[in-house]
């Protein structure tokens, strides 16, 4: 009886211990990661309540994964992952957002309108172009019209500024079929702020709607 | 309508043809690979025969020109942190979630 009380006061130090570690390392990754992640959920999910819910569900699985984690993978990728996921499940079950395939021939030019950005953005650079609250609105919906699981890559590699094998291991997927998904996604955003306003225009109209005259 | 409006009314759904003395062909073939281009991903020899091309064709110009810049929006466009009030709250909302607080 006396030593099994010993052995299970040892394994309860030992769980306390354990406790104190995950906790300690859960502060650390949360500080270090959470601007990261809200920044990506945002951009995922737009901004408002569903970014921060987001975040939430991510750190509390990231909590509760915190021993699988082998530290294989960067701690930022992980999360990155976790939140991917989440996302996804979210948006499916809050809007019923079906995730549908892009093909390249719809996003080949119909009309010689089509060919330029019907935003402010030239002669600027990126930065003076986003000061402005129409570019800011029409990147922002083009990129909220994507479909999931284009949009994640588009945000991995080209906001998050992850690598191809990078995303491609968060989304389970081959460098090729990234890259391939990062053009299609690359081409419709590029298509709505296309568009006039960067909203969806019925076909052909490009030159004749006094707008997109005006911004030839 | 317009004579203007006429000519693009009978252009539409069509895709866009190319620059007079360019095969059709040869856009659509850098179309496809236009982001491997911009991220440098395509040989060197490759490179060369799309900048040759691009120089004689505006079309394929123009629109190479609005794919770089909407790459770089995409690049630049950032959006503000985590207010710290909301931080905290979210870590609290954790933390009773796993029982640590």
């Amino acid at each position: 009886m006396h030593l099994d009380g010993k052995k299970a006061k040892s394994a309860e130090d030992r769980s306390s211990q354990d406790g104190r570690q995950d906790h300690d390392a859960f502060n650390r990754l949360y500080r270090e990661n959470v601007d990261r992640l809200y920044r990506f959920a945002q951009r995922m999910c737009g901004q408002g309540e569903d970014a921060q819910d987001l975040v939430q569900e991510t750190f509390l699985k990231a909590y509760r994964g915190l021993r699988g984690f082998r530290g294989e993978a960067q701690a930022s990728t992980w999360l990155y992952a976790i939140a991917a996921r989440a996302c996804i499940r979210m948006r499916r079950k809050r809007k019923g957002e079906p995730d549908h395939e892009l093909s390249l021939e719809q996003f080949i030019p119909t009309s010689t309108g089509e060919l330029r950005l019907q935003i402010p953005a030239e002669g600027l650079t990126p930065e003076e172009a986003l000061e402005t609250k129409e570019v800011r609105r029409a990147l922002h919906d083009a990129i909220q019209a994507l479909p999931p699981k284009y949009r994640l890559v588009l945000v991995l590699r080209d906001m998050e500024g992850l690598t191809a094998k990078e995303v491609g291991s968060i989304m389970g997927l081959n460098e090729r079929a990234v890259k391939s998904r990062l053009h299609r996604a690359r081409l419709f955003v590029r298509k709505r702020l296309s568009q006039d306003g960067g909203r969806p225009r019925e076909t052909g109209q490009a030159l004749s709607s006094p707008a997109g005259r005006r911004r030839l | 309508m317009s004579s203007v409006q006429k000519q693009h009314a009978s252009k539409k759904a069509q895709p866009l043809h190319p620059h007079p003395g360019h095969a059709k062909t040869r856009c659509l073939k850098i179309f496809r690979r236009l982001s491997a281009y911009l991220d440098g991903d395509l040989p060197g020899n490759v490179c060369q025969e799309i900048r040759k091309h691009v120089g004689d064709c505006p079309n394929c110009e123009v629109f190479i020109q609005s794919l770089r810049v909407t790459i770089s929006l995409c690049r630049k466009y950032d959006t503000g942190p985590l207010p710290p009030a909301a931080q905290a709250r979210l870590k609290l909302a954790i933390l009773r979630a796993v029982g640590r607080a």
